[in-house]
This record gives structure tokens, sequence and C-alpha cells, in this order.
């Protein structure tokens, strides 16, 4: 491209800068920042002061944190789960699914199964069940991408769907297992006792809206990171997203390691709406659904170019976002929630542009003078 | 529960079909160029939003049309922009397109949420033609969009088959360093079909929002269609005039749902009868994956590969 008498062209970086692994998501939030508050001032909401509230009310009171906190704990899972299966170029975008199926699972093992066990049986006990859950619910798009290569994107979207029937019918379509049969309120059945966690509490009665759950979300995160390093399962992933060719002639089975990265990114899913279930909720809750962290979690894990480490930050900003958006609702100024979802599409849009320059560097020069390669 | 529910379900299958048809055709040939686009949802949204809002200050329907193709062509242009000109992952970039559509359409709308639709896109009489018995209603009592719609799609399906363009777009989708070679510019041709599938996405989002939408609401105007229409453009194996039976197809099983609610028929649990649409969408797909189906589609061979002409 020329202009103004200099031709401007990309060319490929030999070796990435550690700034820029820094430098492109801080401009991309920036960014995004900036065309958020073009829709804010469109809609007469002041875009410097709604932010600071924003900052204010999601990242620095006591409560806005613990908050922050606790939303964060199934996103960081639901992140994990996009970037686990990202990275492999499989691009399953049913976490949102998956999540309501690890909560549905997890209540079921917390109803059924979790009343005569002590809670450090229980517990563990509903986070498995709510993976299982997950992982049965890609099964059948793993399995169709594995065998027939179906594409996974929009089969695993689908589901979404059908997951969000599904909970709808547990709850306001049926008076089954899963509803509560001490009261005609629509509502969950909740777990037993035993199967819940208490929130974390500081100074005697200040009692947060963080659970204990963070702590497994954190451990699964740097666990994740850890055994993609220095597993030979991590390695035969990595070979066959770079090349699926190369893979196949180094005799790896193409079919088992799609199926597996794609149950496995359900059940981290499947984790998360389960740590809802022993943590928040407590039952079946289809407030899950107005929430939209299976979706978040794709954008988590796209800003943090699906490093699992990453990913907790990422996905604390992003439930920051969402945190600060619920207190701007209620202000004396009311500003839509969907503000956050807008900051975050942007923020996603922003880090793929920027992905251009991490990889290549803008070279201006003369025209017709000789760059040197 | 009489025959002529089902009569009507069926008309009401073709009617629903026009925005299944536009958007998937809006796919498709963006899909053709080698470019694929996943937004599709979150255009639709943003197509029915925009066109909502200028309806309601205005009162113009035309208006309305017009601003939902031109909300369509300026997302489409920022996933052009990401894909083409900056080579970022099409597929990532289209889901940043439902997310930033999707939120945006819910931001925008929300004095508006649960209004109901200022102007109504009517349906025409054509005479003797509309009273026939049975093909009547099914075929001849639609608004002018539908019957437009089938002629874009049978214009599209020349312009791919039967032009010199049409060619070349083609060959861009499956061979763009031939293109390339030829002196044709594979950036000129995806930029140019993106954007025009982005104004066809959007139109058919507003298009829906005044003839089968009869309110506004961010969480259930839409309700997946843009992902069947993806789902069609696979199912049309990627050409325009089989999208219109596909299309007929997956609005029946969308439109299955309401005249099972409105007759009362309660075989199944609402919230199961539901799931019907995206079922039946799936199961279309693992039909359409064996390979004895597979053989027969013909995808773009270089789709959603970026073109960089100095590696190769």
């Amino acid at each position: 491209m020329i202009v103004l008498g200099r031709s401007i062209r990309l060319e490929q970086r030999m070796v990435v800068p550690r700034s820029a692994v820094v430098i492109v998501p801080m401009l991309s939030v920036f960014f995004a920042l900036a065309v958020g508050g073009v829709f804010l001032a469109a809609t007469g909401h002041p875009p410097l002061g709604t932010y600071l509230d924003l900052i204010k009310n999601g990242y620095t009171s006591f409560y806005g944190i613990t908050d922050t906190l606790g939303l964060a704990t199934p996103l960081i899972c639901t992140g994990l789960a996009a970037a686990f299966a990202f990275r492999m170029n499989l691009y399953s975008i049913g976490q949102e699914g998956q999540l309501y199926l690890g909560m549905i699972g997890g209540a079921w093992a917390g109803i059924a199964l979790a009343d005569s066990l002590p809670a450090f049986l229980a517990v563990p006990l509903v986070l498995v069940f709510g993976a299982v859950a997950g992982a049965a619910w890609v099964a059948v798009p793993a399995v169709l991408r594995a065998r027939l290569g179906t594409s996974e994107i929009v089969s695993t979207l689908l589901l979404n769907y059908v997951a969000l029937n599904l909970v709808n019918y547990f709850i306001f379509g049926s008076r089954g297992f899963f509803r509560d049969p001490t009261t005609s309120f629509p509502q969950g059945r909740p777990v037993a006792e035993s199967a819940r966690l208490s929130p974390f509490s500081f100074f005697t009665d200040k009692v947060t809206n963080t659970y204990p759950t963070l702590l497994v979300a954190l451990v699964l995160a740097a666990f994740l990171f850890w055994f993609m390093r220095t597993s030979n399962y991590g390695y035969e992933t990595a070979v066959y997203a770079d090349s699926p060719n190369t893979a196949r002639y180094a005799g790896m089975n193409s079919m088992r390691l799609q199926s597996s990265v794609l149950l496995i990114s359900g059940a981290l899913a499947g984790v998360g709406g389960a740590m809802y279930v022993v943590g928040p909720a407590g039952k079946v809750d289809p407030g899950l659904l107005q929430i939209g962290l299976g979706y978040a979690g794709i954008v988590v894990a796209a800003l943090a170019r699906y490093n699992f480490l990453a990913v907790i930050v990422a996905a604390i900003l992003f439930a920051g976002l969402r945190t600060g958006g619920n207190a701007l609702q209620v202000s004396n100024d009311p500003v839509p929630i969907a503000i956050a979802v807008v900051l975050q599409g942007a923020v996603l849009l922003f880090a793929l542009g920027g992905e251009l320059f991490r990889r290549n560097r803008v070279v201006i020069s003369r025209v017709g003078q000789v760059v040197p390669t | 529960m009489n025959s002529n529910i089902w009569l009507l379900t069926f008309a009401d299958a073709i009617s629903i079909a026009t925005t299944l048809i536009l958007a998937s055709l809006g796919a498709m040939i963006t899909e053709r160029s080698g470019v694929i686009n996943l937004g599709v949802e979150g255009m639709l949204l943003m197509g029915a939003v925009s066109g909502f809002v200028v309806a309601e200050s205005t009162g113009n329907l035309w208006l309305a049309l017009i601003a939902g193709i031109f909300v369509g062509v300026a997302l489409s242009a920022v996933h052009a922009g990401l894909t083409v000109g900056l080579r970022a992952n099409q597929i990532v970039s289209g889901l940043a397109m439902v997310i930033f559509g999707s939120g945006l359409a819910q931001f925008i709308g929300k004095p508006y949420e649960g209004n109901m639709r200022p102007v109504v896109i009517e349906r025409v009489d054509l005479g003797w033609l509309t009273d026939l018995p049975l093909v009547g209603p099914v075929i001849f009592g639609h608004d002018i969009f539908t019957y437009a719609t089938w002629a874009i799609a049978a214009g599209a399906s020349f312009y791919l088959h039967r032009t010199r363009p049409g060619l070349i777009l083609r060959a861009t989708g499956d061979a763009p360093a031939t293109v390339d070679a030829q002196g044709g510019s594979v950036a000129r041709i995806r930029w140019a079909h993106t954007i025009a599938g982005g104004a066809l996405m959007g139109f058919a989002g507003a298009w829906f929002m005044f003839a089968r939408a009869t309110a506004w609401n961010a969480n259930a105007t839409t309700n997946g269609i843009g992902w069947i229409a993806l789902a069609l453009v696979v199912f049309a194996s990627w050409r325009p005039l089989r999208a219109i039976g596909g299309a007929v197809l997956f609005g029946f099983s969308l439109q299955v749902p309401f005249t099972l609610q409105a007759e009362q028929i309660t075989l199944l649990p609402q919230t199961i009868v539901a799931m019907f649409p995206y079922l039946v969408t799936l199961l279309v797909l693992v039909l359409l994956s064996t390979p004895r189906a597979r053989r027969l589609l013909g995808a773009p061979k270089m789709l959603g590969q970026p073109f960089v002409r100095d590696e190769r």
C-alpha cells in the first residue's frame, strides 16, 4: 500500500517481542472501550462517567471485587473449555449448553446421591457429575466431527438451544425431579446441604459472593497449563493443531485426539455449571440462562490467546465488566447491561485485528528504496 | 385439528423461509468467495433492531428496510476488514460478530423491548390466484418480498453459474491463487461479496422484524434462525436455488411448534417441542456428512483460508 509517497507493508516477525504480547490485548480493551463509549454517548450516557462507575463497581470496592471473583469462577471454566478446543482448531461453541448440562448433572448428583455423604465427598461428586454431563452433551458433535467430519461449529451451537429448552422444561415445563415439590412457584429442588459450599467471609460478618470453587478453577487452569506443556497428550494436540497431516504421518490417532479434546472441553464447561450448583445456586436455576457465561468464555479464551493462565486474568476482567454493568443497571441513570456484551464483542474484534500486528511488523519506507530483508 | 391448519402451517413455512433464503444466500455468496461469515445471527438481530428503531421514528417501512441493509453492510465490512484485510481467523471473527451484534442489538433495543412493530409488511392480494384452493394461500398469499426473494435466488444462481464474474467468484473460493495469477484481485472480490452477503443478511433481519415478528424482543426475535441459515448453506450445497427447497423444510420445522401451541396439541410439553427446529437441523447436518452425501456437496475448496500472495 502506498500512502503519501511512502510504501507501507507488513513483514512477518521472526521473534514476537514480549511487549507485543501484553500491549496488543491492552490496546484491544482500550479501543473496545472507545467504541462502547460512542454508543454510550449516542444513547445519552456520559461515557467517561459510566466507565468510572463501571470500574468502581466492578473492580475496586470490596463487594465489587468479591462479586467479580465469584462470577469469574464459572467463567474461568468456560474460558478454559473454549481455549482447550480452539487451540486445536476445534471451534466448539457449545460451552453455553454444556454449562447448563453441568448444572443439571451436578444438581442431579446433589439431590440424589449427596444426602448421605459428608461434604468432602459430596462436593467433588457434584463437580464430577457436572463434568460428565457437560462431556456427554458434546459427545454427539464430538463423534460426528471425529468420524464424519461434521462441522462442530453449527452442531455444538444448535445444542445450546436444545439445552436452554431442557432447563426450561425441568423448571417451567414439568413437575419432575428437578422441580421443587414443596412450592407451586417454579424453582429448582435444592440439593443436599452437604453438597453446598459456604462463601468466603471476612471479618466475621462480611459474607461475600466468592466461593471456594474459585480455588478449584485456578488449580484447573494451572494444571492444564502444566499438563499441556509437559505431557505427551499436550504435545500431540499441539502437533495436530499446527499440521493435521504431520500428526497423521507421525502415527497419531486423529479421531481420538479430536473427540477427546472436544469431550474434555465439554467437561470443563460442565464443571463450571456444577460450580454454580455447589456455590450460589444450590439447585437447577434458570437464572444461569440469562448471564451468557458460555459465550463470554469464547471471548475470554480468544483474548487470552488460548493460554490457560491468561484465561484467569481475562475471565476476571470480563466478570468485572458484568458486575460493574449490573450495578450500572440499577443506578440513577440506568445503562442496559448489554453494554457489557457490546464491550466483550468489541474487545474480541480488536484483539483479532491486533493479532496481525503481533505477528507482523509495519515497515514504512520511501517508494523505490530497497528494503534489506 | 383439521387439515386446514397444516395447510396454513405450510404457508407460514414458505413465508418464514424468506428470511432463511435471504440469510443463507448472503452466507452462500460470501462463502463462495472463500470467506466464511458465522456472524449471521448477529447481523439478523442488528438488521431487525435498526429497522425497528428507524420505523419507530419515521414510520416508513422502506427507510426501515434500508436501515437494515445498511447495518448489514457495515457489520460485514468490519468482518471483511478483519478477515480479508488483516487476515484474522474467520471463524473467531464471525463469532465476535455474533456476540457484538447481539449485544449491540440488545443495547440499542432496550428502550423498545416488548414494543409492537410500528409498521407491518402486508401480504399482497393476487386476486383470483390467492382465492384458489390449496395453492392460493400456500403459494399466492405472501408479501412482495417473498416473491422478490425467489427472484433474488434465481438471479444469484444465474450470476454464479452463467456469468463471467460468477465464474471468477467461484474460482476465488476454490483456487484464489489462480485468480490472482490471472490478474484478478482476490481481496477486492472477497470484500465485494462479503459486503453483498451482509446486505442480504441485514435485509433478512429487517424483513423478519416487520413480516414475522410482532414485537421486538432481543432474546426471542431471531432465536437462532441465523445458525439454521448457516446449516441451510450446507444443505443447499452452496447452490442458491436449492436453498429455496431447504428453507421451506427448515421453515416448516420452525413453524410446527407454533402450530402445535396454537392448536393446543399437547402431546409434548411446549419446552420440548421448542427444541424441534434445532434437532431437525442437527439431524440434517448429520445426514449430510455421511461420506456418500459429502461427495455431492462441493464446498468451496479454500473456504476459510486467508489469501496471501507472497506465501504462495
